[in-house]
């Protein structure tokens, strides 16, 4: 090194020296104002979560553990009325959750059966279909915007009138479905009206108002990266290859997201009972929540009403955690490691 | 950050009043839909139920109905309220099929309606567990509803019936034309064995290439007008239990009973549709009568209670028909009902309550909505003497459309007759919502489409229904 060069050496070391010193003095005035920004910004946080927690709190947790009360409790409605007929509120301890299981008026078995064996049936075709229809309107043809608004509409229809209106299509006598297989030479259909076609039935109409299924598949379609297809294409990966190998691990997590909230939705069925099969034929669509509404609101039995609540939370519970605990290993992760 | 916080502190307010505003408000108030006062009744709306001496007591009336239904009864509150000084009754108008929901809701807060129309399915049940005040309605009255309105709870009489209604048989009188067929019988002397009402359902009965069942190449898949639609609501079927020998519960309504007899004669009525080929499949679930047979324009003949008389002047009256006594199995009979009224035991005007409703259930007071069609009279006098008679039927158009003189025989002789009108389960057993809609209505629909027998069906929820009985 010349003296020119060690000149400069020095120079900059000591311009460094200089501005390190500097950055240290300016480093811990940061710091300070960093802890204080932190502390602002965290009490900003708790004050932000306060609705919410307020919410979860009176809205979810308090219900839920009132709920758990009432059904160790033989509550009636007769109980409300002051200085009614009925004896005082006893604690029963679990009798109300035996009850529900042995009394053959209730039959609460079947009710867990139906409910989950409709749930899983609306949610797996419920999730194919709208990928299906996702995956079409994500192509580019004409009038994509009119089909993606007749997709979407079925979702947004008030779901009483969209069951009744299902019921006069699919009556057997007069419906415009069977009017219609009949006009082809097949045999008509019971549909609503037999305990093994209802089931099937009801998740068909559960599919087609899955609408809002679909959007979220198409957003999540349009954030496939375009890259990893033209390079497939590249490498001479067909259009299957391509699809089961880019665009589902892509949208895994969109599935999972999907399944998640069509599960919980399913799951809360009640209103095809209500507005149409009131529970028929036979028990084929006696669903938790319907039972439950019976037993509370028609049977005044607020105490077994509130014992279905909680069971029906469990089951909801266990079927969201096996969701959970799956999911690790089929969902890909965006940071490039496949946790399989 | 000042706007955070102020934002969250509001967020935070918004939540807390959300809150308080769910909480039990301080004054009685109901969320349903109250009845579209009349101009006579728009002035004087007292809204305090707290009442000071010189203001009027607000007493909330419920009630089902279709909207004609409740436009009458609108006119008989108004008449009231003009006449009273110290009362006001203003009407909560709630759909039938969410009725006991809604009240027992409001039950649970406290706030039930001072007074209302019951549903029977429930009366006895309410009256049981207290949800019915025991303040007696008719106390002091010498002239009764008749005795087969009187519900009844271990020999105690509960509640009447706030008018009279029994099954008998509607026709359309353009398609008997048509076919050249003569009408049916109104008379229970001339009254159609069940095989000559099924006979003649047949002929009524056409399929789109004009062949009627049992001739040959009669499409059964295909057909463009049916002969019979008979009612398969479950309570309405035991009037062919009945008549077929048998019944549903044991005379104290503490057993069931659903006997062979009842089981045959069920299931002769889904055999219209299974066997006969002259009844559409009627499940049970929907709209179950006049409106999807007669009103619907396919059907020639229907069962349905004496309140079909009113949809001539509610919408259907470019369908001319008749009535005429119900077909029978092997005893000639039909069954009666009608809700009783009810003062609610959360009432905090119980006599208030008592008085209007005594001038509600009266004939006098409720005359539009028997002249209106929907209902019968409840004393007996209205049935025996002529003058009165002719006061509702004879001068009513509707009645008379039908015409009168068949009314008066398949409809009020038959209503006369005890030992043909038989009283609806519900009259004296405390659950049949619970026995009939709930457990056995559901299931039955398994029988209606073939897939079971009634037996199989009964026999598979008898259990179910003991234990829902008690």
């Amino acid at each position: 090194m010349n003296q020119r060069g060690a000149c400069i050496a020095d120079c900059l070391c000591g311009r460094l020296a200089v501005l390190l010193s500097r950055k240290c003095v300016i480093d811990m005035t940061n710091k300070k104002k960093r802890a204080k920004i932190a502390v602002k910004e965290q009490r900003a946080a708790y004050l932000f979560l306060i609705p919410a927690l307020l919410g979860l709190t009176f809205i979810t947790y308090v219900p839920l553990l009132a709920v758990f009360g009432i059904s160790l409790t033989d509550l009636n409605v007769g109980h409300f009325i002051k200085g009614g007929t009925m004896p005082p509120v006893k604690y029963v301890g679990f009798e109300n959750f035996k009850e529900i299981f042995r009394n053959p008026s209730i039959d609460f078995l079947n009710s867990i059966k139906v409910t989950v064996v409709f749930a899983l049936v609306a949610v797996v075709l419920s999730i194919i279909y709208s990928m299906l229809i996702a995956m079409l309107l994500n192509r580019k043809m004409p009038g994509r915007g009119f089909f993606r608004a007749i997709f979407y509409i079925p979702y947004i229809l008030p779901a009483t009138a969209v069951m009744i209106s299902w019921w006069f299509l699919l009556k057997y006598d007069g419906g415009l479905i069977n009017y219609i297989l009949v006009s082809l030479g097949l045999g008509k259909s019971y549909f609503l009206s037999a305990a093994k076609s209802a089931i099937p039935s009801l998740a068909m109409i559960a599919v087609w108002t899955s609408g809002n299924l679909i959007v979220i598949f198409l957003a999540g379609l349009q954030n496939v990266p375009r890259v990893y297809h033209e390079a497939a294409e590249i490498d001479g990966a067909n259009a299957w290859q391509r699809f089961w190998n880019i665009t589902i691990p892509s949208m895994t997590p969109i599935i999972f997201y999907n399944l998640l909230m069509s599960l919980v939705v399913n799951l809360q069925v009640v209103v095809p009972a209500l507005a149409v099969t009131k529970g028929g034929p036979g028990k084929s669509t006696m669903f938790m929540t319907y039972l439950m509404y019976q037993t509370g609101f028609r049977g005044r039995e607020l105490g077994q009403a509130g014992a279905i609540a909680f069971v029906f939370f469990i089951v909801a519970a266990i079927l969201a955690f096996i969701l959970f605990a799956t999911s690790k290993s089929w969902i890909y992760d965006e940071g490039g490691e496949d946790k399989k | 950050m000042k706007t955070k916080k102020l934002l969250a502190l509001l967020l935070c307010a918004m939540m807390v009043s959300a809150l308080f505003a769910c909480a039990q408000p301080a004054a009685p108030a109901t969320e349903a839909t109250e009845a579209p006062a009349t101009e006579a009744t728009k002035a004087p709306a007292a809204e305090a139920t707290e009442a000071a001496p010189t203001e009027k007591i607000t007493l909330t009336f419920s009630l089902w109905g279709d909207p004609a239904e409740q436009e009458t009864t609108q006119k008989a509150l108004d008449v009231y309220n003009n006449s009273q000084d110290k009362v006001y009754v203003k009407a909560l108008q709630i759909g039938r099929d969410e009725y006991n929901e809604k009240l027992q809701t409001m039950a649970t807060a406290g706030e039930m309606p001072d007074c209302g129309m019951v549903a029977e399915d429930t009366a006895i049940a309410w009256a049981r567990d207290g949800l019915l005040s025991d303040v007696d309605i008719y106390a002091g009255q010498e002239n009764l509803p008749l005795d087969y309105l009187a519900f009844k709870y271990n020999d105690k009489t509960v509640g009447y019936s706030s008018a009279n209604e029994v099954l008998a048989l509607w026709y359309n009188k353009a398609m008997f034309d048509a076919a050249g067929i003569p009408y049916p019988p109104t008379s229970l002397d001339k009254a159609w064995t069940w095989d000559q009402f099924v006979e003649v359902a047949k002929q009524l009965t056409i399929d789109a290439n004009g062949k009627h069942p049992g001739e040959t190449g009669f499409n059964k898949d295909n057909i463009v007008q049916y002969g019979a639609y008979v009612n398969q609501y479950t309570w309405q079927l035991e009037v062919w239990a009945l008549s077929n020998g048998g019944s549903f519960f044991s005379p104290d309504g503490k057993n069931i009973v659903f006997d062979d007899a009842a089981i045959e004669g069920i299931q002769k009525v889904f055999d219209l549709h299974l066997v006969d080929n002259v009844a559409p499949l009627n499940d049970g679930t929907q709209d179950n009568g006049f409106a999807s047979s007669l009103g619907a324009g396919n059907v020639a003949m229907c069962t349905e209670g004496q309140w079909a008389t009113g949809f001539r002047g509610a919408g259907f009256d470019g369908i001319d028909y008749g009535v005429a006594v119900l077909p029978y199995m092997k005893e000639k009979v039909t069954i009666a009902t009608g809700g009783p009224l009810g003062v609610f035991a959360t009432t905090k005007h119980p006599a208030e309550a008592a008085e209007f409703l005594r001038w509600y259930g009266s004939e006098e007071n409720s005359m539009g909505t028997i002249l209106a069609g929907w209902w019968m009279p409840t004393k007996q006098n209205y049935y025996t003497d002529e003058t009165l008679l002719k006061s509702w039927v004879d001068d009513c158009p509707l009645r008379a459309a039908l015409p009168a003189e068949a009314y008066k025989t398949a409809i009020v002789d038959v209503a006369l007759d005890t030992n043909v009108t038989h009283q609806t389960g519900w009259y004296y057993t405390p659950n049949t919502f619970e026995v009939l809609t709930k457990t056995l209505q559901p299931a039955l629909v398994e029988a209606i489409n073939g897939s079971k027998t009634v037996k199989e069906v009964v026999d598979s929820v008898r259990d179910a229904m003991q234990a829902a009985l008690n």
